[in-house]
């Protein structure tokens, strides 16, 4: 079994190609990206897969990125509210995630205070259940969850994280009582999916990312989306044809600094419009398995409001915040 | 470090310290557990760990309390607390330099100065020195190789 | 065997001289960003993924698994050298490798470092290989109640790092288990002990506490004793370990992989107890007790070391087999895979062999690259104990000091870096052992979510804590390892008074 070097080629690609095609450069713009986490994760990696694609395609020069992590952002997002006022070459990432932990943490700063710019990924939730489950779907889930409220555990990420509050929207969608929801929340997918995989929980609820795995290898059963429609070559249903009346993305986003005009609005939003409709932004998507969510703005902004006024009112009902 | 000449009055009061201030972090332990009081619907809620440790922290406060009324205990070596002061000093100026946008590079080789000064080294501009040369390379390594962002100063904005 | 041939034409495609040259650039690499403290293997390799992209993609898979060698390893050296852990699993090695290195022994405990992490690594690798389908079912079983058993046995070994007063190493443990409720319950999103201070929410970071008892505590002992009694570190006995070294040192490798191996290949199992569990071992096996509180034993770095790197690799075995990291190199790694075309998950063996064999061909010659390249090191690592005390000790501070600016650049990490500097000053002072505060802080957070984790899922019945065969083993192992020195202690006694 000899190793086929076709095969690493295949993979690497992308990144070769983006290296070929820099220097094809009309306005350029400087920026700084602020990531409001620790080097490595999620937004770390959206804000340096930005970095790769601005300066792989001209559209950015000299792209820098600088990580201020704690409290879910709530730091990075003071930081960036306090000093970049005005600085239109400065952006930061952020996300879904974002919106709760600001609410939890009691933050004196909020999203409101910064320039709302688009949305750019998104990361599909799934509810799923071990291979072996009795429950089939969605339907079955919430009979079981009508039963007994409390036998009917869930495994997923942090308290008051995006999992969590699909569990908290699915209570409440169905007519129970969010705060009765038993959630266990696991630092990462590997405990969640053992507790899965013997038998300890019920279901899980994750990106899908996480588990694509095990949901193609027949280990565990994706029961439901938690998205609009359902995802390309995906043959898994959505909450909404199943009859419950929920969506939930885990989006992430790009704001702007506090004070800018307009026109520096519109020159940064530009900017990300153009990133997000290269080839090599596409093959960044491809390659990470986040979904095209592009949103610009004023649709963004909205979109924003909506989002918060929601996950206030689910970080309430499972009692989170009083 | 045990060179011991026994204290006068049969005390050990490092320990009897030590105990008051295990009881006093037991109390801010107790204080923040019962402030929580949040409704758990299932298992334990955040506050029951706390408590246990601060029952255990009570327990040994009061046992080196005891201890410490029990033994003589053994008077540490004398020590210099002068320079100890100077490194505290130093600390704190790097934190206020970093604060106030100083910079990295100066920020480190004032540390690096202090320190060597409180370690009885009085040619402090050569260590100054020594320091800039050390810390500039350490902020290019992060910078240019890493893209890690340090503090940046003036001096910084004319590295790139 | 078809293994055993898959991977053997895996090394012949991936033993070229580029790629041996590139594997070297990446150890170097590694351990050059590795040795900055607060700077741990995760963010290393993070920092310097985009490096790899540059090369032919089995060129970069290699000197990725180089970068990735290297800065676990540097991480070693600076917990041997200047006693500043880079992160949580090298305290263990800081505590015995320092008092070699401050009694002159520096070369030998880096020797036995390397070789321990390349051994470790070496066979934890062929675990991989060959064992990785049938540990991933074990793995799995794994339930909260079990993690919370095998935390309790991890505690008892704390004891191992008490000194002779055990009240004041409870008293040191407890004062960490404290500081580790500090920020944000895992389990409720409830922020304990924070007092509003949002710096405060993410909690105490293990290597702030470390490097600040360890390092600037101690950096502050020796200064306030510069002129009472002179302390320099001394240059004695061979640079390379001796033949008495080799003798007490392999066992302890062999014991630290075989801890550091399963309990890395569990989803929450981490590199910070086999390392516990291997330092209070090796202790208690020790033929030469005198030397752990004195000169520093070289079984304690022998031991701890290989654990750590066992656990390392055995974090790939769930990652390769279920496509999921269980740790923040993990992540980072399958982040790296997935540039090169490679996606984990319990198809990736059976769908694309060659590429798995390929990649544990690389781990393979990355980790002899490792010790191929450091151990000629050693000899000027050493030399860096030469130069005088101040500047020896500024160096320290800067070191300590930047991992923090670096990672969290904030003025509150920097307060705190202080604070638990003048702390690990007082307890040096007053003869408080500083490590079972770090114990505690790295035990105390994963013990109390395992605890409330099973009993929500029991939904608060506590006989799960003993139902499952797991856990009543581990919970037995854990009763047993508690009363064997009273056992053992009162047989000698009984033997004693025979005589």
């Amino acid at each position: 079994m000899p190793i086929k070097k076709r095969d690493f080629i295949a993979g690497a690609a992308a990144t070769l190609l983006m290296a070929a095609s820099i220097g094809t450069a009309s306005a350029q713009m400087e920026l700084k990206i602020l990531a409001p986490a620790a080097p490595g994760g999620g937004w770390d990696g959206t804000a340096r897969a930005m970095q790769q694609v601005l300066t792989a395609t001209g559209i950015g020069k000299s792209v820098q990125v600088n990580n201020i992590p704690g409290a879910g952002g709530a730091i990075g997002l003071a930081q960036f509210v306090n000093t970049a006022k005005g600085d239109p070459n400065q952006i930061m990432v952020n996300g879904f995630v974002m919106v709760g932990s600001l609410i939890t943490n009691k933050s004196p700063v909020n999203l409101g205070m910064v320039t709302p710019i688009a949305r750019i990924t998104a990361e599909a939730e799934v509810i799923v259940v071990p291979a072996t489950s009795p429950i089939k779907d969605a339907k079955d889930l919430v009979a079981a969850m009508k039963a007994d409220l409390a036998k009917v555990t869930f495994a997923g990420g942090s308290a008051g994280g995006v999992d969590h509050i699909l569990a908290g929207l699915l209570a409440g969608t169905v007519g129970l009582d969010g705060s009765k929801v038993n959630y266990v929340p696991f630092s990462g997918g590997g405990e969640a999916l053992a507790a899965m995989l013997s038998g300890r929980v019920t279901a899980g609820i994750s990106g899908w990312g996480e588990f694509e795995g095990q949901i193609k290898a027949g280990k565990l059963r994706a029961i439901a989306l938690a998205t609009p429609d359902r995802l390309k070559d995906n043959p898994t249903p959505t909450l909404k044809e199943q009859g419950i009346n929920l969506e939930l993305i885990n989006w992430r986003s790009v704001m702007a600094a506090p004070g800018i005009t307009a026109d520096q609005k519109k020159a940064i939003s530009d900017v990300i419009d153009k990133m997000v409709k290269s080839k090599e932004w596409k093959e960044v998507l491809v390659q990470r398995g986040w979904d095209d969510a592009y949103l610009p703005e004023p649709a963004f902004g909205e979109f924003l409001k909506t989002e918060q006024v929601r996950v206030e009112a689910v970080l309430k009902s499972v009692g989170l915040v009083k | 470090m045990s060179q011991s000449t026994s204290a006068p009055k049969g005390r050990d009061k490092p320990a009897i310290v030590v105990g008051f201030l295990m009881l006093a972090l037991a109390g801010i332990l107790w204080a923040d557990a019962v402030s929580l009081g949040s409704v758990v619907a299932y298992g334990i809620g955040p506050a029951v760990v706390p408590k246990i440790i601060a029952a255990g922290l009570v327990l040994l406060g009061l046992l080196s309390i005891l201890s410490g009324f029990r033994s003589a205990g053994t008077e540490p070596e004398e020590a210099d607390f002068g320079p100890v002061g100077i490194l505290v000093i130093g600390f704190l100026v790097l934190t206020a330099m970093i604060g106030f946008g100083g910079g990295f590079v100066p920020a480190m080789a004032v540390l690096f100065a202090i320190t060597s000064f409180a370690f009885g080294r009085r040619a402090v501009l050569v260590d100054l020195a020594i320091g800039v040369v050390l810390s500039t390379l350490i902020y290019l390594l992060f910078s240019k190789l890493l893209t890690l962002s340090l503090p940046q100063g003036p001096l910084e904005r004319l590295l790139g | 065997m078809e293994s055993f041939y898959a991977l053997m034409s895996g090394f012949t495609v991936a033993m070229t001289a580029a790629n041996l040259l590139y594997a070297s650039v990446g150890v170097l690499l590694g351990t050059a960003v590795g040795v900055l403290p607060g700077i741990g293997p995760a963010v290393t390799v993070a920092l310097l993924l985009p490096i790899t992209f540059k090369l032919d993609p089995s060129g970069s898979l290699i000197m990725f698994a180089g970068i990735y060698y290297g800065a676990m390893y540097g991480g070693s050296t600076t917990s041997i050298l200047i006693n500043t852990p880079g992160e949580s699993a090298s305290m263990a090695t800081a505590l015995q490798g320092n008092l070699m290195a401050k009694s002159g022994r520096a070369g030998p405990a880096l020797a036995t470092s390397a070789i321990g992490s390349f051994i470790a690594g070496f066979i934890a690798t062929a675990g991989i290989a060959f064992l990785a389908p049938w540990m991933v079912k074990f793995a799995v079983q794994f339930g909260p109640e079990d993690y919370f058993a095998l935390m309790v046995v991890a505690f008892i070994t704390v004891s191992a790092t008490f000194g002779d007063s055990p009240l004041k190493g409870l008293i040191s443990l407890f004062c960490g288990l404290a500081f580790g409720l500090i920020g944000i319950d895992k389990l409720t999103g409830q922020s304990r002990l924070t007092f509003g201070l949002p710096e405060l929410l993410d909690g105490v970071e293990v290597t702030t506490l470390a490097v600040g008892l360890f390092a600037i505590g101690e950096a502050m002992f020796v200064v306030s004793r510069h002129r009472v009694a002179e302390e320099v570190m001394q240059m004695t006995g061979s640079l390379w370990m001796s033949k008495e070294d080799w003798k007490r040192s392999w066992k302890p490798w062999l014991r630290g992989t075989m801890y550091g191996f399963p309990i890395g290949a569990l989803p929450a199992g981490g590199a910070e107890i086999p390392t516990f569990l291997s330092y209070s071992t090796e202790k208690r096996l020790s033929k030469h007790p005198e030397e752990w509180d004195t000169i520093g034993a070289i079984e304690g770095v022998a031991g701890p070391e290989a654990a750590n790197n066992a656990s390392v690799a055995g974090t790939l075995v769930p990652l390769l087999s279920l496509g999921l990291p269980t740790s923040a190199t993990a992540a980072i790694m399958l982040a790296g895979f997935q540039q090169f075309g490679l996606n984990p998950g319990p198809l990736l063996f059976a769908e694309k062999p060659d590429l798995v064999w390929g990649l544990i061909a690389s781990l393979f010659i990355a980790n002899a690259m490792l010790v191929v390249l450091n151990l000629p090191l050693v000899g000027i690592w050493v030399k860096l104990l030469k130069i005088p005390t101040p500047w020896l000790y500024a160096g320290i501070l800067m070191f300590a000091a930047m991992g923090s600016i670096a990672t969290k650049g904030s003025i509150a990490e920097l307060l705190m870096l202080l604070g638990f500097g003048i702390i690990g000053f007082l307890m040096r002072r007053y003869d408080y052992p500083v490590a079972p505060m770090v114990v505690g802080l790295i035990l105390g957070p994963m013990a109390e979510s395992q605890f409330r984790r099973a009993l929500q899922i029991s939904i608060g019945d506590p006989l799960v804590l003993v139902q499952s065969p797991i856990a009543a083993t581990l919970l037995g192992v854990a009763f047993l390892a508690l009363i064997a020195p009273y056992v053992a202690g009162g047989l000698n006694k009984f033997k004693a008074n025979e005589d």
